[in-house]
């Protein structure tokens, strides 16, 4: 009776809301609810699909996902081969916490005030002779490659994949296993390379996965980091929902339709990869 | 610890501090002109207006009331709701719906939300930022309790079942008192998960509900750099202090345990 309860409350607040928000944009993206619709078309679908920045919002998005990603697991694989004995105990075990208290927006704030033409590193440059005016600093902010957004994520994610990939080297008994690798006649190089790499990188596959996600659908920094084009998926839709023009809300639902079917398909690709590899 | 590693370790010290310095530099500023490096004059005027600007304060504890109440509900509900889950014939498929949230962002779940939120009366509303928070926090609690509720517990609450006790009794008197510590943990989560959103809030809220995090966007959005960093380093309060107690908590129970191992 309890478990059953339970069960009811969990559809009523999880699964119902979700079913309903996921329902309401589908429906008015094909034109069956909504202000300016009278009934079903695909005519939204097929704006939205040969319009280019939806495309490019897209790539965008994943570009970078993927670069932030990539920097990340490429530094937290560094420290951990350096600093595994320093980020166990001592400052650098307390201090490794600090960027995971930092909210995406406050992260952006201070990535602007950092990388901004007008910004520290500009002034620090400045003062030490390396620049002769402001306009000579590189666009690091609001630039068409997004470095500040990239940079942004893997500075805030590397502290945590470090974190996790320390967990997975004492989980996993990799020290172990990179001695007798040793003892086989693997170089020191060779057994992160060949043993522990990827091991930590095929455990954390699930993390690294809803990172990559978490990352494609970010809001915050796109928002006071980027530039409308090539714009992030998520400020896109919002932007097009908060026009004036009421003909953009079905694109703009069309677009978020579009967006969860694709990350839903890629999702239970992933699952059903980890399933094979448990199997 | 050779030379090369303690200086690797040094800076890297130092770029995790940095950002953290950088905030609260800013926030006891009163004007940075370029190209000086740091602020030209130094004061203390924007940490008092805490006590005299409304907006900071009402934003303060509108955010407070937000989490804490959001948190508190959300942890104890996916604790009961996480159990039935987990108890149940079809697990894995009922916690997609758990993890179907974390796929699709905050925001644009508020933007599949909006068109309910207005029916219901609940857009531009403190109630209506409340439960649009709650409905994304839960489903974090209940995948946080999902690998709480194992066979271990099982079989305490079913042992207290042969013992006489009812399911309820099973529940509060066996399994509750184990899951106090996981609930404390939960519970710092799900304050923070509210503590930092932005987009949802911003679209339900409809800006009206001013809460920290709005705020910052706010005094972005007016060049305000002082307050913004001020409203910065209030939202970084919490988490802080969360680490701090984490930390001392951890530090304090590995000492305790090697007292005992001596």
């Amino acid at each position: 009776m309890l478990a059953r309860l339970g069960l009811l409350l969990y559809v009523l607040l999880c699964v119902v809301p979700l079913a309903l928000g996921l329902g309401y944009v589908a429906a008015y993206s094909f034109g069956l609810i909504g202000l300016l619709n009278h009934g079903f078309t695909t005519v939204h679908w097929q704006a939205v699909l040969q319009d280019k920045a939806f495309w490019q919002s897209l790539g965008f998005s994943l570009y970078c996902a993927f670069s932030s990603m990539s920097i990340v697991l490429i530094s937290a694989s560094a420290l951990l081969m350096a600093l595994r004995k320093q980020l166990s105990r001592g400052y650098l075990s307390y201090f490794i916490y600090f960027p995971l208290v930092l909210p995406t927006l406050v992260a952006a704030f201070i990535c602007f005030q950092l990388w901004s033409k007008s910004g520290f590193i500009s002034r620090l440059l400045f003062q030490i002779g390396f620049l002769s005016n402001l306009e000579a600093f590189p666009e690091f902010v609001n630039d068409a490659c997004g470095i500040g957004i990239i940079f942004t994520h893997a500075f805030m994610a590397t502290p945590f994949f470090t974190l996790l990939f320390l967990q997975l080297y004492k989980s996993e008994k990799i020290q172990a296993l990179q001695d007798l690798a040793l003892t086989l006649g693997a170089t020191p190089g060779q057994t992160w390379q060949k043993v522990a790499l990827p091991i930590l990188w095929q455990k954390s596959i699930f993390s690294i996965f809803l990172y990559f996600v978490f990352i494609m659908g970010a809001y915050e920094t796109p928002l006071l980091l980027g530039r409308q084009s090539p714009q992030m998926i998520a400020p896109l839709i919002i932007r097009k929902l908060q026009k004036f023009n009421l003909q953009d809300i079905p694109q703009a639902y069309a677009i978020t339709t579009a967006y969860l079917l694709l990350l839903m398909g890629v999702a239970m690709a992933v699952l059903r990869n980890l399933k094979m590899r448990a199997v | 610890m050779t030379k090369k590693y303690r200086l690797l370790a040094l800076l890297t010290a130092f770029l995790l501090v940095f950002p953290i310095l950088f905030v609260v530099m800013l926030s006891l500023g009163k004007t940075w002109s370029y190209p000086a490096l740091l602020p030209e004059h130094w004061s203390v005027a924007t940490w008092s207006s805490l006590f005299q600007d409304q907006r900071i304060s009402q934003g303060i504890v509108l955010s407070l009331i937000i989490s804490i109440s959001v948190g508190a509900t959300a942890s104890f509900l996916s604790l009961l709701l996480a159990r039935s889950i987990a108890y149940s014939a079809h697990q894995r498929q009922w916690l997609v719906g758990s993890y179907l949230p974390y796929l699709v962002s905050p925001v644009v779940l508020a933007a599949a939300w909006q068109y309910y939120f207005l029916r219901l009366g609940l857009s531009g509303q403190v109630q209506g930022v409340w439960l649009a928070q709650f409905l994304i926090t839960l489903p974090f609690g209940v995948i946080f309790f999902n690998s709480f509720w194992n066979s271990h517990i099982r079989s305490l609450e079913q042992l207290a079942a042969t013992l006489g006790g009812s399911p309820w009794q099973g529940f509060w008197l066996v399994s509750f008192p184990l899951a106090k510590g996981p609930l404390l943990i939960c519970f710092f989560q799900s304050f923070l998960i509210s503590w930092f959103e932005y987009g949802l809030t911003a679209l339900i809220g409809v800006g009206k509900v001013q809460t920290l995090p709005l705020l910052v966007f706010q005094y972005v959005g007016e060049a305000n750099i002082f307050y913004a960093a001020l409203a910065s380093c209030l939202l970084m309060a919490p988490p802080l202090l969360l680490l701090w107690i984490n930390k001392r908590l951890v530090f304090i129970r590995s000492e305790g345990m090697e007292d005992q191992k001596e």
